[in-house]
């Protein structure tokens, strides 16, 4: 085979000459290229090496099927492996490399696995690697992962950008061949939203690369002009370079558009690739047929491609395949490129004809020999000869490329993608696409109508009738005009008999017809067995060209019907699509959005470390100047809101408004505690069960008017509470008038504790907040002395006399400014949600460390707020069962390490002493656990069976994921004021 | 009084920059916008609407049945929700959210084609035509969408997440050279 670019013709810039190198060499193709093409024209036929024999291997289709051309294009973290060279568009210095190959491409020490290849039939490395089991890991697996593989991974950061879009329309269009593009123009000029998506970086399809004329014009002519008028249409959107990669529910379908993949230097403002999600009211698949290869000994020599690919490189690329090219062909299509090429001056060297006989018609003066076969081929990097055999005879006939036809297959994909198989048609001889309702209908040749006026009718028809469906009346204007079309048809050839050498049926996976066979007769003879028995087309084109001989060659060597085999499943994606695109934006710290508290500025201004806690990015210590540790941090803090006083961002709770008539009644349902009497001005510690009688969440309610409530819940269950009470309001209870909504982001609430907190907080409020006016458990609406409208809730999860002021988000950062400024003379501090954590731990208050969703409220050692007096109230039912109220349940305690010095961790489980570990011994285990710098040892809040009864005792604390085991004593789990002095101060 | 207690924007760190002159796209940020929910009581949701509908300087946003965002860029916070409890008297409840939204205005040819990149909502004009406004994801982010022009789209947004859906808007505005600013 020799390559090289024609003298003249074809559908790229001759005037636009494009330098690329592959794998170092220097190259020159023109605008309008694709790799491929360009290759061929630089007479470059070895462009890659097989995945398991390392064979040589060529260029064999002109799109998206390629198994062979895989390359890797770019460099450093840009490059992209398995790029297929004839989808690749070609640009001023691309730089391309070959793969699975080394040292190079032309001396490859792996290909001596061919000479191994007795040995390496399919399911080899199941049979020969079992065992001894040991050795996988340390040598057959790196033995294999070197010896076979593809492209590597690059394992930089993606420097590329990546979107995602929404897209609706009336019509999609997925397809801009001709069925695809009358679809769009009927459609679009009776004014429907549509969408055509193309993989192509030209829209025409087969019009791109076809010798008849349309309306006494090139047919290329023909599809610019469709293009332009689309391009016209406000209501059209065309989408080049864009793979319709799948269909969903809904009739939403997933496309990606390489925006930029064809260009030396990114532009920055621009995506790199971009997902679409296109909701489209209905589709057209208008995917065209794929042109099936022929199984034959020898035909994975470079050299060998698909007939109809050499047509396209020759009409639409101005690249002849070869000087002298032989045609073997069970259909009219192989004629069809042999009179293609023949007029474009390449030599034919003969026509091997399958069929014993056919109407089609050669170019004049080429040899036809019918009834005949190709059964090897000669040469060694590139094609020299095949050998023909034909009633016993053999004969060898010189050439340098051979073009392949085995008649066509409607690409179904998308249209089985959700579960429907393709249909087996004797009169197509194909897998046709299954009827999946009007969403998404098959056109042109994608529903088996091959010839080109054809596609053109059912393209318009199709979308008439969508058009009328939607309301909207299309009318169907003449039908073009062609000139040189002939019929087609074929005959199926699965497999070609009398093979003297390797006749491939996936040439990405090096499986060969005796590997089917293997596969049968060890009893994975069923479509899907076969194909992980034989790893036909597992490889990253999925058997676009090998699936259907596989199936054709089972059904023989079974003696079934191509229907009974059936085919393997289709699932997304239809071509690969790099993880960059799939995740989009999404990724580093925008994969999920930051919230931040309006004290966020505060925090940085003084210092804060931050935690992300859930989306929220909270202040968690405070360090100061000298300070090693976050401990030391985290321990001055405690002891300064203990001794002193210090301020605490907790505007991350989540804040729910409630109002109404019978707001009261709603949340005397809500909560598990009474909370119908609640007086006018206080607040409640509320308890919220699921209906299973477990605990759901926690927080307080204050009564702000008496048809007006608020409520705090915990930061991550602020949206699910949210949901509960939408919920209950709507479904369970739509009776009550009760009404309410979020108000969380438009408060900064803070904490601020400590013996000194009403000396500070006194220093921005006139109003009398002495223990007499503001009680433990008040709530007021009030006015701070610079005006500011806020709410004062006397609460605290500290244990210290404490207060919550709540002020206009926006005014939160003043605020908190001037508490800090009013608190110095009296040692305040900013505390993060590490002392939070520790302060609350010391006073044995809880959190969702211990409301795992499997504790009650008598776990918790909240039991007394059970009102079962209360009619009903979520969760009262389903208390009462009996394993929920069994006495041997985990129950709330407190431990502490019999050595002073022992650290204790969440997670751990707890043990009897001198018992072994085990589920059946398991005690219970430690929800939360920290060092207490008042008490100067750990403390921890666990779950122990029988807990309550056990004070004292002693247990064994089993922490095997730091391997230790540590004493500790039970004991009641406030550790710091049980008798609530502090905080009633 | 209560304005010289420095009222911090949510996004006053992102857009502290010297403004660029506005591009073609261009993305306002409301500085001082009044916000208020407005909750009807049952029965009254066609009163209530009807009433606020009838002053011209408020603008309606639904965010669910009987549950309007109202916004006005003529009132202060505390006026706009003292003038709806008059307004709805007992047939509501109004609570001011000022503070808790960022009222982003996008206006330009490309907006439709910006907003796709983060809203799953069809935003043709036959379909969601001016007036109209619904509650959406862009991207993780809950925010309130109304089409407020035939080029001009608001988005209203809880302050936690103003950030964070700043960069996303200018990054989904990057090809189109999306320009942003206060608005006052």
């Amino acid at each position: 085979m020799t390559g090289y670019r024609l003298s003249s013709g074809g559908l790229v810039d001759r005037s636009k000459s494009l330098s690329f190198t592959f794998d170092g060499r220097p190259l020159r193709g023109f605008a309008g290229d694709t790799l491929a093409s360009a290759l061929l024209a630089n007479d470059q036929l070895l462009v890659g090496r097989s995945f398991k024999y390392h064979r040589p291997r060529g260029i064999v289709s002109a799109g998206p099927s390629e198994p062979n051309a895989l390359v890797t294009i770019g460099s450093g973290a840009r490059r992209d492996p398995n790029t297929k060279a004839t989808v690749a568009e070609l640009y001023g210095g691309l730089a391309a490399k070959s793969q699975n190959r080394w040292p190079s491409l032309g001396f490859d020490i792996g290909a001596a696995n061919g000479l191994l290849s007795p040995f390496l039939g399919a399911g080899f490395y199941y049979k020969t690697f079992m065992w001894p089991k040991q050795f996988w890991e340390r040598v057959y697996e790196p033995f294999i992962r070197r010896a076979a593989g593809l492209g590597r991974a690059v394992l930089e950061r993606d420097p590329e950008a990546y979107e995602k879009s929404w897209a609706f329309c009336d019509l999609l269009v997925i397809g801009g061949g001709p069925a695809g593009l009358m679809a769009a123009l009927t459609a679009g000029r009776a004014g429907l939203r549509v969408i055509v998506a193309d993989e192509d970086f030209r829209f025409g399809g087969s019009l791109l690369s076809t010798s008849e004329t349309i309306d006494g014009a090139a047919a290329s002519i023909f599809a610019d002009r469709a293009v332009a008028e689309l391009q016209s249409l406000p209501n059209v959107t065309l989408l080049s370079r864009t793979t319709v990669f799948g269909w969903y529910d809904d009739n939403v379908f997933g496309a990606v558009e390489r925006v930029q993949k064809h260009v030396a230097e990114p532009s920055a403002k621009l995506v790199s690739e971009r997902i679409w999600r296109i909701v489209a009211k209905r589709a057209l698949l208008a995917t065209g047929a794929e042109e099936r290869p022929l199984v034959f000994g020898g035909n994975d020599r470079p050299g060998v491609m698909m007939a109809g690919a050499m047509t396209t490189y020759a009409e639409r690329y101005g690249v002849a395949a070869g000087k002298a090219v032989a045609i073997f062909t069970s259909g009219s299509a192989g004629y069809r490129a042999a009179r293609a090429l023949s007029a474009k001056g390449i030599s034919i060297a003969a026509i091997v004809d399958a069929r014993a006989e056919a109407n089609d018609q050669a170019p004049d003066g080429v040899r036809i020999i019918r009834s005949a076969s190709v059964v090897d081929t000669k040469g060694s990097k590139r094609l020299k000869g095949i050998v023909v055999e034909r009633s016993g005879f053999e004969e060898l006939i010189a050439c340098d490329a051979l073009g392949m036809h085995g008649g066509w297959s409607p690409v179904v994909h998308l249209a089985c993608q959700r579960g429907a198989k393709p249909i087996w048609s004797e009169e197509l001889k194909a897998f046709a696409p299954p009827d999946v309702g009007g969403g998404l209908r098959p056109v042109g040749s994608a529903n088996g109508v091959y010839s080109l006026s054809g596609c053109f009718d059912d393209g318009a028809q199709k979308a008439a009738a969508i058009a009328a469906e939607l309301g909207f009346s299309a009318s169907l204007g003449a039908s073009p005009v062609i000139d040189g079309e002939t019929a087609s048809s074929f005959a199926a050839l699965w497999y070609v008999p009398g093979a003297k050498s390797k006749a491939f049926i996936d040439l990405q996976n090096d499986v060969h017809a005796k590997d089917l066979g293997l596969a049968l007769r060890e009893g994975f003879g069923h479509v899907e067995h076969a194909k992980r028995y034989t790893t036909n087309g597992m490889a990253t084109d999925q058997g676009k060209l090998s699936n259907i001989n596989a199936v054709g060659i089972l059904s023989g060597m079974r003696g079934v019907s191509p229907a009974d085999v059936g085919t393997t499943t289709f699932r997304p994606f239809y071509t690969p699509v790099s993880f960059g695109a799939l995740a989009g934006a999404a990724r580093d710290e925008h994969a999920v959005p930051a919230r931040k508290s309006p004290l966020h500025g505060w925090a940085i201004k003084n210092g804060a470390t931050f935690v992300e806690a859930g989306l929220w990015h909270r202040s968690a210590w405070f360090p100061r100047a000298g300070e090693k540790t976050w401990r030391e941090s985290v321990d001055r803090e405690v002891l300064n809101v203990r001794a002193n006083v210090g301020l605490c961002d907790v505007s991350t709770l989540g804040k729910i408004e409630v109002f109404g008539p019978d707001a009261a009644e709603f949340l005397n349902r809500l909560y598990c505690n009474p909370v119908l009497k609640l007086p006018v001005g206080k607040a409640r510690y509320g308890l919220m069960l699921r209906e299973d009688g477990f605990v759901f969440d926690d927080g307080t309610v204050s009564r702000l008017g008496e048809e007006h409530f608020f409520l705090t819940t915990t930061t991550a269950m602020a949206g699910a509470v949210m949901s509960h009470m939408e919920y209950c309001a709507q479904a369970l209870w739509p009776d009550l008038d009760v009404r309410f909504t979020s108000s969380t982001d438009q408060w900064a609430q803070m904490a601020i504790a400590g013996p000194k907190a009403r000396a500070v907080l006194q220093h921005l409020v006139d109003d009398d907040i002495s223990d007499r006016a503001l009680p433990f458990l008040a709530a007021r609406k009030i006015v701070l002395k610079t005006g500011v409208s806020a709410r004062l809730f006397r609460i605290s999860f500290s244990g210290e006399l404490a207060f919550e002021l709540a002020v206009p988000a926006g005014y939160g950062e003043a605020v908190a400014d001037q508490i800090t400024e009013a608190g110095r003379p009296h040692d305040i501090c900013a505390y993060g949600a590490e002392a939070l954590n520790v302060l609350r731990l010391e006073k044995g208050l809880l959190t969702h460390a211990e409301f795992d969703g499997r504790v009650t409220p008598d776990d918790a050692g909240l039991g007394r707020m059970l009102s079962m007096q209360k009619t009903d109230f979520i969760g009262k039912r389903l208390s009462t069962r009996y394993g929920l109220t069994a006495a041997d349940r985990m129950q709330l305690v407190g431990l502490k390490p019999v050595d002073a010095d022992k650290d204790m961790r969440a997670g751990a489980h707890l043990l009897k002493e001198g018992t072994k570990p085990s589920t059946l011994n398991d005690q219970g285990w430690i929800s939360s656990a920290g060092f207490s710098p008042v008490l100067g040892h750990a403390i921890a809040l666990a779950f122990l069976k029988s807990g309550r009864e056990r004070y004292g005792e002693r247990v064994i604390i089993f922490d095997k994921l730091r391997d230790q085991e540590i004493v500790a004593e039970v004991c009641d789990p406030v550790f710091v004021d049980p008798q609530n002095e502090k905080l009633k101060a | 009084m209560v304005r010289d207690y420095n009222n911090r924007h949510a996004l006053e760190q992102k857009l502290r920059a010297a403004p660029t002159p506005p591009a073609a796209d261009h993305l306002m940020v409301g500085h001082w916008r009044a916000v208020a929910t407005v909750l009807a009581r049952s029965g009254q949701e066609e009163t209530v609407q009807r009433a606020i509908a009838s002053v011209p300087e408020f603008a309606m946003r639904f965010s669910a049945p009987a549950e309007w965002l109202v916004i006005s860029e003529a009132e202060a916070p505390s006026g706009l929700a003292r003038r709806l409890e008059e307004l709805c008297g007992a047939m509501a409840h109004v609570i001011d959210l000022s503070d808790g939204r960022v009222v982003f205005r996008l206006s330009g040819p490309n907006g439709r084609r910006i907003l796709a990149k983060g809203i799953g909502v069809d935003l043709h004009p036959d379909v969601f035509s001016s007036g109209g406004s619904a509650n959406v994801l862009c991207g993780h982010i809950p925010i309130n969408l109304a089409r407020v022009g035939e080029d001009v789209f608001e988005l209203i947004a809880p302050r936690s997440f103003a950030e964070s859906l700043f960069d996303d808007l200018m990054r989904m505005g990057r090809e189109f050279e999306l320009t942003a600013a206060f608005a006052d």
